[in-house]
């Protein structure tokens, strides 16, 4: 009896695997193999062409010290990534408790979703010709009003801070979808007996909207902040890193370094698993900060 | 919350409702802008004040970056690339991932738990960190510049989570149907292919669209990959348009930006439940 037990167990391992073979196949060779072929390649001097590669320790680690260029790369990216979460959490929320209350909710949730199907590059262009510093019709309308104009892209105290607003007019529908999915998640009960115990609007958003969302909240954090970490093709099209570096990126730098200055793979990879530790270190902690429990 | 303004709640939601349809027509003006922009007269283009009505209006730029002078040929070109790209790319992703949903959520066998760690665990890679050594990967394989160099990484980025959205789906679905199927003698792949591949079809096209939307829009891996302009996809064609014109040259940029945002947008139209959906379930269960 165990016996065919046994045999029946075993086929259906069979069958499982073959049923999972292509794709691990995929995600083996072109996720799991680079990101190992990455590490060992951060300590080694790769370049393209090159025939021999040797191992240098962690040679491309300490040069990463003493790379200026990178070390002003990752305060941007970093400032870019705690600068814009807060705008990416707040205004698709207050967006979606808006559209919650009032009529018309899923074709405004439509229209604000509809700029996340562009790419960065079309994004990019629309926003570079908007914010022209001569015929741009956002600075002509600025004057208009009194203020004063601004070469947005081009002064290093304003570049980063277009490129959030991009950004944030880009991917807000995203999270506005997912804040709207959340908040009809939470059952209408709750809201009903806290009316009746005389808890106003403000008093229920405290202690049961924000409180259930927490999920959705934190979930939306990591997701941007990994996103954030990545920024290349915003910057790529509205500044090129500049003005001077005052926009460049990680990824722009590792881009660079990896494709157009010389094509070192090592420097680039150990820059590559430098982004991914921070990467992690900020999820870890944005989960360590959010996790709860959240019964009802 | 009307108790404390005084106002009758009607009147509230009214004014709630009137503002959030301004704010979403604010919204819409970047789009607009470019899209205005693309339909005018070149003369037109960098008037002061901005005109928001194209008129006389131009087919020209679309014209222009479709068919004519050899610098802009590439945007038809490019398009068809994205369009060989990314329904490749939402074929392999699709396939590979139900395949391996399936097992993953009905099948008991060793290394399973393993399996699914490791592929939810790789959300958490940004596409950055394996980007070199994809590039190697690649190069060795002799698929720079080809469509299965670009479509074969971008369905490796997107597998782990379609294989996550269709196994939270399948484990939720009914399991008497198959069952059934299995006692009448049916083998897994007949009732995985007859039974539970039709009943998913709303979460396999809210797998495809994110497919599709992933691959449309990807910048940084064709960047890379492709050195051969004939065969630039959508976004780095439109990027090298940019440079390739002087700045004042906005009609054919936005008239290319406009046709790379129309295939997404009839997807969009067609199947908008199903993208929110998708957006919910990637989002919720994560």
């Amino acid at each position: 009896m165990s016996g065919a037990l046994g045999r029946r167990r075993r086929r259906q391992a069979r069958t499982a695997y073959l049923f999972l073979a292509p794709g691990l196949l995929l995600f083996a060779a072109f996720r799991l193999y680079p990101l190992l072929e990455g590490l060992r390649l951060s300590f080694t001097n790769a370049r393209l062409g090159r025939a021999t590669e040797q191992f240098v320790g962690f040679a491309n680690y300490t040069r990463l010290t003493e790379d200026s260029r990178f070390q002003v790369s990752l305060t941007n990216t970093a400032f870019y990534a705690l600068a814009s979460t807060l705008p990416v959490l707040v205004i698709p929320l207050l967006l979606a408790l808006a559209l919650n209350r009032g009529a018309l909710r899923n074709t405004l949730r439509s229209v604000f979703f509809f700029p996340f199907t562009l790419s960065v590059v079309t994004v990019g262009l629309a926003w570079l010709w908007l914010l022209d510093p001569v015929v741009g019709p956002f600075n002509y309308y600025l004057r208009r009003l009194g203020a004063p104009a601004h070469s947005w892209l081009a002064e290093p105290q304003t570049a980063m801070w277009a490129i959030i607003v991009t950004t944030v007019w880009w991917v807000t529908g995203y999270y506005l979808v997912i804040y709207l999915a959340g908040l009809q998640d939470i059952p209408r009960d709750l809201y009903e007996a806290a009316a009746l115990d005389g808890a106003g609007g403000w008093r229920s958003f405290w202690a049961i909207t924000l409180p259930l969302l927490r999920p959705v909240l934190l979930f939306v954090m990591v997701t941007h902040v990994i996103g954030s970490f990545q920024l290349f093709g915003q910057v790529f099209v509205l500044t090129g890193g500049g003005p001077g570096d005052a926009t460049r990126t990680v990824v722009q730098h590792l881009y660079e370094t990896a494709f157009q200055n010389f094509f070192q793979f090592g420097a680039a990879s150990a820059m590559a698993w430098v982004l991914f530790a921070v990467v992690l270190g900020f999820s870890v902690l944005q989960f360590r900060l959010l996790r709860g429990h959240t019964e009802y | 919350m009307a108790t404390l303004t005084g106002r009758r709640p009607d009147t509230q939601r009214l004014i709630l409702t009137v503002s959030l349809v301004a704010l979403a027509l604010l919204w819409l003006v970047p789009v607009v802008w470019v899209l205005v922009t693309s339909l005018k007269l070149s003369e037109n283009i960098v008037r002061l004040p901005p005109e928001w009505i194209p008129w006389p209006a131009t087919g020209s730029h679309y014209y222009e970056v479709l068919f004519s002078s050899s610098r802009t040929a590439r945007i038809g070109r490019a398009f068809l690339n994205s369009l060989v790209v990314s329904i490749g790319t939402v074929i392999l992703v699709v396939t590979t991932s139900a395949l391996a949903a399936y097992p993953l959520a009905r099948m008991r066998f060793p290394g399973r738990d393993l399996v699914f760690v490791v592929l939810v665990g790789s959300l958490m890679i940004p596409n950055a960190v394996v980007l070199v050594p994809q590039y190697v990967l690649t190069q060795r394989l002799g698929w720079l510049s080809t469509y299965q160099g670009l479509i074969v990484p971008e369905a490796a980025m997107t597998f782990a989570f379609g294989v996550f959205l269709l196994r939270q789906f399948f484990v939720t679905m009914p399991r008497e149907l198959e069952d059934a199927a299995l006692i009448d003698g049916a083998n897994a792949w007949q009732v995985f292919w007859r039974i539970v591949l039709p009943l998913s079809q709303p979460v396999l096209a809210a797998l495809a669209i994110f497919a599709f939307r992933s691959a449309w829009n990807d910048f940084l891996w064709p960047l890379i990959a492709v050195n051969r302009p004939e065969m630039f996809p959508l976004p780095v064609a439109l990027a090298l348009l940019r440079s390739a014109y002087a700045a004042e040259s906005y009609g054919p940029i936005m008239a290319g930006a406009i046709l790379s945002a129309i295939p997404l947008l009839v997807v969009f139209i067609v199947a908008n439940r199903r993208i929110v959906e998708g957006v919910r379930l990637s989002g919720l269960k994560g």
